[in-house]
């Protein structure tokens, strides 16, 4: 044997070892999932070939507000291998779908398979062809004929606000699709009053989520029964079951929606799509399965994108440095479309609710509009509006530091809630649990040993280098229940995951959920709870999620919630099961139940080598009859829905350490450290991945990301080339610190962790630029800092103009 | 994101591919690692009627030492030349840059032949061939003939060839073994078509530059020799004013883009940044290698 497989050997009895000892909540268990997944094994939708099934390719407008005056699909029809061409019109008997909400000031707008009578975006379906392979398919969409009336462009969010505007939706009769005010104090009064007042216009540019596998949808359908499965690239499969069942008029029985293997989500696959309603309708139409599978220029052209905001905000301080008010005006760049169900209001409105963020603002004043403009829908994001939030608020933070000439770290201490402070309302009325801001910023400092790491700085600086440090602190609410909406008023249960544990008549234990893993490694940690709760082993826990059919209602992935929700339920389940198991084998083993150990996958007395296995046990309740008195028998399985009411929350601290070429602006990244709180660690090592691939997100959203359309509405980062997202190359090493402060309110102390990365990273990253440039007089206010906007700042501040604007003027 | 329908012929020697370039009578086109060509047919920007595959031609891919020339066959992966010794040594410059040649797995397909035929303006080897004064030879129906580099890139993703022509072979004229040299190129991220690039070529006599090349890429619709800089420091004595007036010179000549990475200011900015660095180093290396 040769020493690398005898490590490897070693490697795998050590994670068997962890995978089977008693306490497996908090063990670093090899994620179960990834020998499929990394070896082509997965099954993703695009992998599965139904019989007879077609090929769907969309006709996208090309205009970015126009009417559909006609189409001619007459050539199209005729195309070797085209079996159908639909438009709008053909799909009359599908319900419109609408992202509703009891939000005041909000209108929710129609989401139809393809346009209908007007296009509100470059990129909108408009036609659906559908041939015998994608290629013919393709070949047809060049023979479609369709004539557009042009319409003013709305693409400037601040324009678009305007009542002058060109309205997207006449019906709406404004573009200003939601609008929400928080006030606590008088911030108005508390500022003029102020020693110190720091402020900025910040700008966080478009972002589009890019999973590295785009959207899938693929329809199967028996005509005989009328019953439709849809296979789908999503992370919310019960939210698209219900929606589906509404806009095409079928019971649930009938329609099962199924996420199998899914390659990244981050929020854009989190709504419904158009694409999946005509999938789904194509195949009932048409009686056979039906696939469409996205290219990446339609995912760049067509998928959710996230974090357009324009935040003016003002920052009050005394002398001493106490933040006495904040103020702010956001507008929402949310695109053509409410989306469903998350509505438009989702982002913009996280955005003011979480400004205040850490720390203890008396006064706070914040006030947001949505605003529809020609481009694809805004929709949850890796972070969903706190990006935006943290970038802002910690961008004046460090702005006041500076004009106060205090550390940032020492300010943002002192202005921190502190640990004994909690539970702590700020201004927009978001109530924190138990954060762990102070230990979160402390731990991050102490990991680069921050001192030393300024001193550091100052030499750097004596010698001509452009050396930046830069820490970013805040708070996220996740795995929250029913009492708190995912999104402002929107009618629909977040708050609850079910969980559905059996042992069957082979022993073998399979564990049923309704959420969804995008990739974070769900089979893995939710099978370490249940084994940890039913005293079973990870590896002989088959764990079945993404399905609408498992439990009677789910959602899915999305908010930082699985672990703390479908946690909890396996929990419950799992620990009824287990009673379950010792009840059964007290009559078998004709001993106590409290002389029973459940563990390991089998149940023994306990100082005695007397013991059932899972399979013998099973055998015995389920086929050896007259072993348990007939009343006694219980089935081995128990289905469980936790909620957690109100939630909890996550915190954590970041800190980046810049150095930029004073000569060329290129910005380096030398070092990333991350100090977070998710509560009690289901499994470290997958935390450690998942905080990982945020703060690589969030660098994108620091330094590289931007999707840009241009003033006719096109998009003209269409591709990968333009949009750049960051390689490992552009990704330092990151140390990852768990301060493991287990929530209060949540079962098991879990906290959800999965977007946290993405929401410290930008701001940390901004405020270590800022800091390597402050010698020259520079702000950093918006997000991507590329080095073509540096280069502008320092040559704008060198000809003595605004030193605070990137744009190219 | 599928290629419109073409006809598909897997060309066995060269002959054969030219002819069927020939009876394309213009629609045709070659595919060698299609790097560049796949993701055009695929955003259909190209419809070619017909492609012919070099792949199966034997003998198309080399890199040969022939007395004052290095010869390479068209049909030689990046990732050749990247690891070639006879390069490495003969042309330590050009080893240098294939290293920025895009990522691995495209290096590992992508031919000389394929990038210098697609002339995109901000790839290296364009570049390359123009500041190592490579010799093209062309094949078609008609015959054989050389194209110098410098006559070659008319425009972006323009050449002097014509419908019927196939590069057949690349020949560099091997420098001196203390030519001073560097490569500089500043990307969003690595392996990204470069915003700016400079690289240099210099023989040093005593404190005089006796001969200097300067190429730059990434700054106009081809990639460029800084003629006027060059010279302006021939037969000069090594100085930073004579380095100063250079790279003035270089920023003057450059008329770059603006596109949605680098603005043209930004990137007249960088290429005198690099063609400053590049300047010091090809001097440094003369220098010690004369020594």
């Amino acid at each position: 044997m040769t020493e690398a497989s005898t490590k490897q050997v070693a490697a795998s009895r050590e994670a068997e070892e962890l995978a089977t000892r008693p306490k497996i909540v908090g063990a670093s268990v090899k994620r179960t999932e990834d020998p499929r997944l990394l070896t082509g094994k997965g099954a993703y939708v695009d992998d599965r070939k139904a019989a007879g099934m077609l090929h769907v390719a969309f006709r996208r407008s090309d205009h970015s507000h126009a009417l559909i005056k006609s189409i001619d699909c007459s050539a199209a029809r005729k195309a070797d291998g085209v079996v159908a061409v639909f438009t709008a019109e053909d799909m009359s008997e599908v319900n419109a779908v609408f992202a509703t909400s009891r939000m005041k000031n909000y209108y929710a707008t129609p989401i139809t398979g393809l346009a209908t009578d007007k296009v509100r975006y470059v990129g909108e379906p408009v036609v659906g062809v559908i041939a015998r392979s994608r290629y013919l398919a393709e070949d047809a969409l060049e023979l479609l004929d369709i004539a557009y009336e042009p319409l003013a462009v709305v693409i400037d969010p601040e324009e678009a606000a305007k009542p002058s505007s060109a309205l997207l939706h006449e019906e709406a009769g404004t573009n200003v699709l939601c609008s929400r005010e928080f006030k606590t104090g008088d911030a108005e009064a508390a500022i003029a009053n102020a020693a110190v007042r720091v402020s900025g216009r910040f700008r966080f540019h478009r972002k589009t989520p890019t999973a590295m596998e785009n959207r899938t949808y693929l329809a199967e359908y028996e005509p005989g029964r009328d019953e439709l499965t849809l296979y789908t690239s999503s992370q919310v499969p019960g939210i698209i079951r219900d929606a589906l069942s509404d806009a095409l008029d079928m019971p649930g029985s009938q329609l099962r929606v199924i996420a199998p293997d899914v390659g990244g989500g981050f929020g854009g696959k989190a709504s419904l799509y158009p694409e999946e309603i005509f999938v789904a309708f194509a195949a009932r139409r048409l009686g056979c399965a039906v696939k469409w599978t996205s290219d990446r220029m339609e995912d760049l052209a067509a998928t959710s994108q996230g974090f357009d905001q324009i935040v003016d905000a003002e920052l009050a301080l005394d002398a001493a440095g106490n933040a006495v008010a904040l103020k702010a005006e956001v507008i929402g760049d949310v695109g053509a479309y409410s989306i469903y169900p998350w509505t438009a209001v989702i982002e913009p409105v996280q955005v003011v609710s979480f400004l205040p963020g850490p720390y203890k603002i008396a006064n706070y004043h914040g006030r947001v509009r949505g605003v529809a403009t020609s481009k694809p829908p805004t929709g949850p994001y890796r972070g969903v509006g706190r990006p935006t939030s943290t970038f802002v608020t910690e961008r004046l933070m460090d702005m006041a530091a500076q004009r106060l000439g205090m550390d940032p770290v020492a300010l943002r201490l002192r202005n921190m809630i502190q640990p004994d402070e909690f539970p702590h309302r700020i201004g927009s009325g978001i109530i924190w649990d138990q954060c762990a801001f102070t230990e979160c910023l402390n731990a991050a400092c102490a990991q680069v040993d921050y001192p030393n790491l300024r001193a550091r700085q100052a030499e750097a600086r004596a010698a001509g280098r452009w050396f930046g440090i830069g820490v970013a602190c805040y708070a996220e609410l996740t795995g929250i229940g029913s009492r708190i909406s995912v999104a402002p008023g929107m009618p629909i249960n977040t708050g609850t995951e079910t969980a559905k544990i059996a042992i069957d008549s082979t022993g073998a234990v399979t564990a049923a959920f309704g959420v969804t893993a995008m990739g974070q490694g769900l089979e893995t940690t939710l099978a370490q709870v249940v084994a940890e709760h039913l005293g079973g082993r990870v590896k002989d826990i088959r764990v079945i999620q993404g399905d609408s059919a498992a439990v009677p209602n789910a959602t899915g992935s999305y908010a930082s919630r699985s672990a703390v929700l479908a946690g909890g339920a396996a929990t419950l389940a799992a620990k009824e099961v287990k009673e379950k198991i010792i009840r059964a084998a007290s009559h078998l083993l004709e001993t106590a139940p409290e002389d029973l150990i459940v563990e390991d996958g089998k149940v023994s007395v306990v100082g005695t080598d007397r013991a059932l296995t899972f399979r013998q046990l099973a055998r015995a309740v389920y086929l050896e009859m007259g072993r348990i008195p007939a009343d006694k028998r219980e089935e081995l399985t128990s289905t469980k829905t936790y909620d957690p009411v109100f939630g909890t929350s996550a915190t954590a601290a970041h800190l980046a350490v810049v150095e930029i070429n004073p000569d060329t602006y290129e910005i380096k990244l030398e070092r990333f450290v991350v100090a977070e709180d998710c509560g009690r660690l289901i499994n470290p090592m997958i935390v450690d991945g998942q905080v990982h691939g945020g703060v690589a997100q969030g660098i994108g959203a620091a330094l590289y990301e931007e999707v840009v359309y241009n003033d006719e509405g096109q998009n003209v980062t269409a591709s990968l080339v333009d949009y750049i997202i960051p390689t490992a190359t552009e990704v330092p090493p990151i140390d990852v610190v768990h301060i493991e402060a287990e929530s209060v309110t949540t079962l098991n102390g879990f906290r959800g962790m999965g977007e946290g990365g993405t929401i410290g990273a930008p701001a940390a990253v901004a405020n270590a630029v800022a800091d390597a440039v402050a010698p020259l007089g520079i702000d950093i206010l918006e997000l991507p800092i590329s080095p073509e906007r540096l280069f502008r700042l320092i040559e704008n501040s060198k000809n003595h103009k605004d030193p605070s604007h990137g744009h190219e003027t | 994101m599928k290629p419109p329908p073409f006809d598909y012929f897997a060309a066995d020697c060269i002959e054969a591919a030219i002819q069927a370039l020939a009876d394309a009578g213009g629609d045709g086109k070659i595919i060698a690692g299609g790097q560049s060509l796949m993701p055009m047919l695929n955003f259909r920007l190209l419809r070619p009627s017909i492609l012919i595959d070099i792949n199966r031609i034997p003998d198309l891919a080399y890199v040969r030492d022939d007395g004052d020339e290095i010869r390479i066959g068209p049909l030689t992966r990046h990732r050749i030349l990247e690891t070639s010794d006879l390069i490495a040594k003969q042309f330590p410059v050009l080893h240098e840059a294939m290293g920025y040649v895009a990522h691995l797995a495209i290096r590992n397909r992508g031919t000389i032949g394929g990038s210098l035929s697609h002339a995109d303006p901000a790839a290296e080897l364009p570049m390359m061939s123009l500041l190592l004064d490579a010799r093209l030879e062309v094949q078609s129906n008609a015959g054989r003939r050389t194209i110098e580099a410098r006559d070659f890139f008319l425009g972006a993703l323009t050449t002097a060839l014509e419908d019927g022509d196939m590069l057949v072979e690349v020949r560099l004229p091997k420098l001196r073994e203390e030519t001073g040299w560097a490569f500089e190129e500043v990307a969003r991220r690595s392996g990204d078509f470069a915003l700016a690039s400079v690289a240099v070529i210099m023989d040093s006599d005593g404190d005089w530059v006796s001969d200097i090349r300067i190429g730059m890429m990434g700054v106009g619709e081809t990639p460029m020799r800084a003629t006027e800089a060059e010279n302006i420091l021939t037969g000069q004595r090594y100085s930073e004013a004579a380095v100063a007036a250079t790279v003035d010179a270089i920023r003057a000549a450059v008329e770059p883009n603006t596109d949605l990475h680098a603005s043209a200011d930004y990137r007249r900015h960088l290429v005198g940044i690099l063609a400053q660095q590049a300047l010091a180093k090809a001097w440094d290396r003369s220098r010690r290698a004369s020594r």
